[in-house]
């Protein structure tokens, strides 16, 4: 069951519309649908089930191609047969849920919602060719046959005691294959196991007849694939039910994820086959259907998709349909959001194509197109509601829901690899950072040691990293005293190795040398040779710290240089300020106006006059004095600028 | 004449990472081709007889790899359910593999069909051998039992029910017929002899026993379960003589080199490592894209083969020697064809006189610079190189004194250039006692246009940034510095002459 999970949420369905193959339905991971036009490469229609997040699409197959005007109006249509356009209109869709959606692209709505029918998950859905039939396989191990005129289901039977998984109608609409845990074939007329056929050990994922039935009808074939296996078979239906072997196999690269068929007729015609596979690449097959064969078959054509960048990334192929002649065909490529579309001629003399296409300026060309041509349905708004009970596409049963969340917990904790466990931790430390639950944290540095301790032994790159760049003190101090003492050593030598590199990483290596070396302090000066132990680390970093001198002074000298820089654009815009710095000199002068002014007083005693005389020449002097000592004291000035940056540069270092 | 003599190159040893003979003769092999099995490759066993062919168990088929191929050259395909351990015969003609399914098959090697199948067991059957006189079969099976068969009439000669759990390992001695030794989940290691039907020693190995491995002399028998790996002395009675730890994750595999000088062990934590036997140290490991679950070494470590959880076989082939050659001296342009053959047949006479051809120096391109004093395309230059040599040409000119001129006169991409060499190399202690000074210089010379163009000023602001780092990291390292002096102070006094010896050695060398 819990594979079934994992099968539905790994592929998503993805579906041409039949003959002219004009649309391409996907459903992708946000849960829409979304149909594409093929010819004009642009996004058709997109559809959003009222409950695409609880209930995913699991499975979509179109209806066959009818005409979209009714009633009134035939008689006309068959005189014109020729010219009116047969378009495919009805899209099933499959819900985990156990409803069956039908779309219409015609209308661009909901067409109608079978409820009621499965207790489980919809695994797939299978059109009748010619009635209004609807087939659908679900978990609970049950076939339904719903009637489309009514909207109700017409039959419900037991298929196979494990989850039925996939589904076909035959092409002359008599026969049913579904496949469980075996593959039967069921006569629909009186819905009786017509055929058994075993040979798969997993889940099979892909059914599809190979041939119209023959007259003769030994001439019946069959094709399966199932999940984890790379080989598709080839059963054939013999009248002597002497078929318990699959007939031929082909063999592919992974298993296949998508399969395209053109059906041969007659025994002359080989049968061509197209199979996308799970690893992105997409394998034709040619082969005239008679009788068995028994080496497994190796495809013709091997095509692969590659993007234009310097070191091409593989692109992966989504689906693909065979044209009419051997050599086109339809691709589907790139993710399931935004699919690129091409008609290519595929050269099949070659076995192994290699297409390199320009994904991203497609993409974006398509993305503009979608955004002004979408077509915007209504949702859910005015769907028709066939079934007596609630309307509207309601909640999921309470048992399969169930069963689901089981699944994915089973699957979460299968795929809990180390590093997203370290992630969680990691979340969990930012959440109590506040130290208001102490157990929880303590508890999280006893992992930490304990994968430290497994990542010393192991020597694992990553595990090392991953613990060596945490930042807290508080883990680190905690971890490191937790450490068991015979990995102290070997842990100092590892961070003695990584105190090599740049600066930035180094710095938090030296908090876990640090912490080392004050936790472990008693256990480390009892080593006898501890000298010889640490005396890497020693020299090291005595080497290191050998130009702590010269790389202080040279900081200092590109800071000043920096900042000069910094203040000489700016001061560009305010001169003013150092004109006004300049009127120190004014000020002098202006005390020797005020002595001249005193002169002027003083000429009435002309007793002191050869003082004032002496007074001023000293005055002189000493102005002189001034000029001369003011290129020092700005030199000056700028070497106690240089001391007090390195002042400010050390109390930041502190 | 006194000849230019070049630029002399000093080759700076990196701290702590030793280049062994080990990891040299590990990292001799080429990149691995991968093989994408059909799922888990749970074993992998070589022939022993040339050209050692390998049978690889995976899923539900066993596929047979020649020494080169990259496709199975053949492949057993009859099997209902999961196979395990197909191994070969001593003669490389039988191939026998356990099944899920409880049943027993016996291939010829050249054949397809199953030449026998020995049905017994009720359980899956993880282990199969051949004993050593070729001509019956051990078995080990998930039903807690362990039987022999004999090959020839397909029929079961007798079965031990000693385990109490799961037999998931399991190997029979090379030399005696009668001897073989299984590990079981129920955390021991038996050593059966058959001719007293029953076990004549039992080791705890104190985890689920993953894999069993005998020494050629078959005197030591290695186990590998949970994340143990354990080396066990059989002739004093299973003592037990080594305990390793160093995965992880549990250990899955376990392989001896050919000379049985090394033991692989390989583990779920995508490691194999390559122990030293005499002192069983670690000395050399890979690392993998996946959990590995077997591994396999071909004879003369010829290749490495590993298969993991994802289906992945990677194998490494070892590089010839001229290969491994090439690697070093591929710039060397080889004289031409005519050169080689001229004058091959020539027989030397005892009376010819040998000229001596004086050999011709190839100067590297900064040193033919340096030899035209052009010092500043020799910079530019020794740029474009390693930065070893880049800061040799450096320190060369400054021993000239020309380093000054060297550095002047640049535009701004060339400053640039000179700039960001500075700022990558600048923290590498090995380089800085010769950068410092260049950066000094280039500060001298390029102030009075500093703040011209917003390139270069990124670029000092970043070196400034870049140095600021680094002065506050060799603050932390000089604290660390006083708390080591404490460390070897307080443990002086018992040993002091030795240690001041210690000292000097280490601050000397």
């Amino acid at each position: 069951m819990a594979t079934d999970g994992s099968r539905a949420s790994l592929q998503l369905p993805c579906v041409f519309s039949p003959k002219s193959r004009q649309y391409l339905a996907l459903c992708a991971q946000d849960g829409r649908l979304r149909i594409w036009n093929t010819d004009s490469k642009t996004l058709h229609q997109e559809y959003v089930p009222s409950a695409h997040l609880s209930a995913t699409c699991t499975c979509i197959a179109w209806g066959p191609c009818r005409t979209v005007k009714e009633g009134p109006q035939r008689k006309k249509r068959k005189s014109e047969a020729g010219q009116v356009e047969e378009k495919a209109d009805l899209l099933a869709m499959g819900t985990a849920a156990g409803t069956v959606l039908i779309y219409s692209t015609a209308k661009g709505a909901l067409h109608c919602t079978l409820e009621g029918g499965h207790s489980g998950g919809v695994n797939c859905v299978q059109w009748h060719p010619e009635d209004s039939l609807l087939y659908s396989g679900s978990d609970d191990t049950h076939i339904v046959e719903w009637d489309l005129q009514t909207g109700k289901k017409r039959s419900n039977w037991k298929a196979d005691r494990a989850a039925v998984t996939s589904l076909c109608v035959s092409p002359d609409g008599k026969l049913l294959l579904s496949a469980g845990r075996t593959i039967k074939m069921w006569d629909l007329d009186t819905k009786e196991v017509y055929r058994k056929f075993t040979g798969h050990s997993t889940a099979v994922t892909t059914l599809c007849f190979a041939t119209t039935r023959p007259p003769d009808s030994n001439g019946l074939y069959f094709l399966s694939g199932a999940e984890h296996d790379r080989l598709l078979s080839v059963w054939q239906v013999r009248e002597d039910g002497r078929d318990k072997n699959s007939v031929v196999s082909f063999t592919l690269t992974d298993e296949p994820q998508h399969v395209d068929l053109v059906p041969s007729n007659s025994k002359e015609e080989a049968v061509r086959l197209a199979v996308v596979c799970k690893d992105g690449q997409l394998h034709l097959f040619e082969h005239f259907l008679n009788g068995p064969c028994k080496k497994p078959l190796s495809p013709s054509c091997t095509v692969q998709m590659s993007d234009t960048k310097d070191s091409p990334a593989p692109i992966p192929l989504l689906a693909a349909a065979l044209g009419a002649d051997t050599r086109s065909a339809l691709l589907a490529y790139g993710n399931h959001l935004q699919p690129v579309m091409e008609r290519a001629e595929i050269n099949t003399a070659e076995r192994h194509v290699c297409l390199t296409r320009d994904i991203h300026t497609s993409l974006s060309l398509s993305m503009e197109t979608a955004v002004s041509k979408v077509k915007t349905p209504v949702v859910n708004a005015k769907s028709k509601v066939l079934v007596p009970g609630l309307p509207g596409h309601q909640a999921p049963i309470k048992g399969t829901s169930q069963g689901s969340e089981k699944r994915k917990k089973d699957t979460d904790t299968k795929e809990m690899s180390i590093e997203e466990r370290l992630g969680e931790i990691d979340l969990s430390t930012v959440s109590t950072e506040k130290g208001a639950l102490k157990g929880k944290a303590s508890l999280q540095t006893d992992n930490f040691a304990v994968l430290l301790v497994q990542g010393l032994e192991s020597k694992d790159a990553s595990i090392l990293n991953k613990v060596l760049q945490t930042r807290k003190d508080m883990v680190i101090n905690k971890t490191v005293a937790r450490l068991p003492l015979p990995v102290v050593l070997p842990f100092v030598e590892e961070l003695t190795k990584r105190l090599q590199g740049h600066p930035c990483t180094a710095l938090l290596i030296v908090r876990w040398l640090k912490a080392v070396l004050v936790h472990h302090t008693s256990y480390l000066a009892s080593l006898p040779d501890l000298v010889t132990q640490l005396g890497v680390l020693y020299h090291m970093i005595e080497t290191r710290v050998k130009m702590f001198h010269k790389l202080t002074k040279l900081n200092g000298k590109l800071h000043l240089l920096m900042t000069q820089v910094a203040t000489s654009d700016s001061s560009t815009t305010v001169t003013d300020v150092d004109h006004t710095a300049k009127l120190v000199y004014e000020e002098e002068s202006s005390d020797e106006d005020e002595a001249s002014g005193d002169e002027g007083l003083q000429d009435a005693d002309s007793d002191n006059w050869e003082e004032e005389e002496t007074m001023e020449e000293d005055e002189k002097k000493q102005s002189d004095n001034d000029e001369e000592e003011d290129p020092d004291s700005r030199t000056e000035s700028k070497a106690n600028g240089e001391e007090d940056m390195e002042h400010e540069n050390e109390s930041e270092e502190e | 004449m006194a000849s230019f003599k070049p630029t002399k190159i000093p080759i700076y040893p990196k701290l702590g990472e030793k280049v062994t003979q080990d990891t040299v003769y590990w990292k001799n092999y080429k990149a691995p081709v991968q093989i994408k099995e059909f799922g888990a490759v749970t074993n992998i066993h070589f022939s022993p007889v040339a050209p050692h062919n390998y049978a690889v168990t995976a899923f539900t088929r066993i596929h047979i790899y020649g020494p080169f191929s990259q496709e199975p050259v053949k492949s057993f395909t009859r099997f209902k359910d999961t196979a395990y351990c197909g191994r070969y015969r001593s003669d490389g003609q039988l191939l026998v593999a356990g099944c899920e399914d409880s049943v027993v098959r016996l291939f010829d090697v050249s054949g397809k069909v199953a030449l026998r199948m020995f049905k017994g067991h009720t359980k899956a059957v993880h282990v199969t051998d051949f004993t050593s006189e070729r001509y019956h079969i051990f078995t080990g099976s998930d039903d807690y039992t362990c039987r022999l068969w004999d090959i020839p009439n397909a029929t079961e000669l007798n079965t031990y029910q000693e385990h109490t759990d799961y037999i998931r390992c399991g190997v029979t001695s090379k030399l005696n017929r009668d001897l073989f030794i299984t590990g079981s989940y129920d955390h021991t290691l038996k050593l059966f002899d058959a001719r007293v039907d029953k076990s004549v020693i039992t080791m705890d190995h104190g985890q689920p026993v993953e894999s069993v491995l005998l020494y050629p002399s078959e005197g030591l028998v290695v186990s590998a379960g949970g994340r143990y790996v354990k080396v066990w002395d059989l002739l004093k009675g299973g003592q037990p003589l080594v305990s390793l730890k160093n995965h992880h994750k549990t250990v899955t595999s376990l392989c001896l080199s050919s000379n049985g000088q090394r033991l692989l062990s390989a583990s779920l934590d995508r490691h194999v490592k390559v122990y030293n036997t005499t002192n069983f140290r670690v000395v050399h490991n890979f690392d993998y894209a996946a959990s590995v679950l077997s591994l396999a070494l071909a004879p003369d470590d010829e290749s490495i083969i590993v298969g993991m959880t994802n289906g992945v076989l990677s194998i490494k082939h070892r590089k010839s020697p001229e290969e491994s050659k090439e690697v070093s001296h591929q710039q060397r342009r080889r004289p031409s064809y005519r050169v080689f053959v001229k004058g091959k047949n020539y027989m030397p006479k005892q009376d010819d006189y040998l000229v001596s051809k004086p050999v011709r120096e190839y100067l590297t391109k900064y040193d033919k610079h340096l030899k035209k004093f052009n010092i500043s395309k020799a910079l530019d230059s020794a740029l474009q190189r390693k930065p070893e040599v880049t800061v040799a040409v450096i320190k060369e000119l400054d021993r000239r004194g020309t380093l000054k001129n060297a550095l002047a006169g640049r535009d701004e991409k060339a400053l640039s250039e000179l700039l960001h060499f500075i700022t990558k190399n600048m923290v590498d202690f090995r380089f800085a006692p010769v950068l410092v000074p260049a950066a000094n210089m280039i500060l001298d010379i390029y102030r009075s246009v500093i703040g011209q163009s917003p390139v270069v000023d990124r670029q000092l602001l970043y070196l400034q940034d870049l140095l600021q780092k680094e002065i506050n990291y060799q603050q932390e390292l000089l604290d660390v510095l006083g708390m080591l002096d404490t460390l070897f102070a307080s443990s002086v006094p018992r040993k002091e002459l030795l240690c001041l010896e210690g000292m000097n050695n280490c601050t000397l060398g």
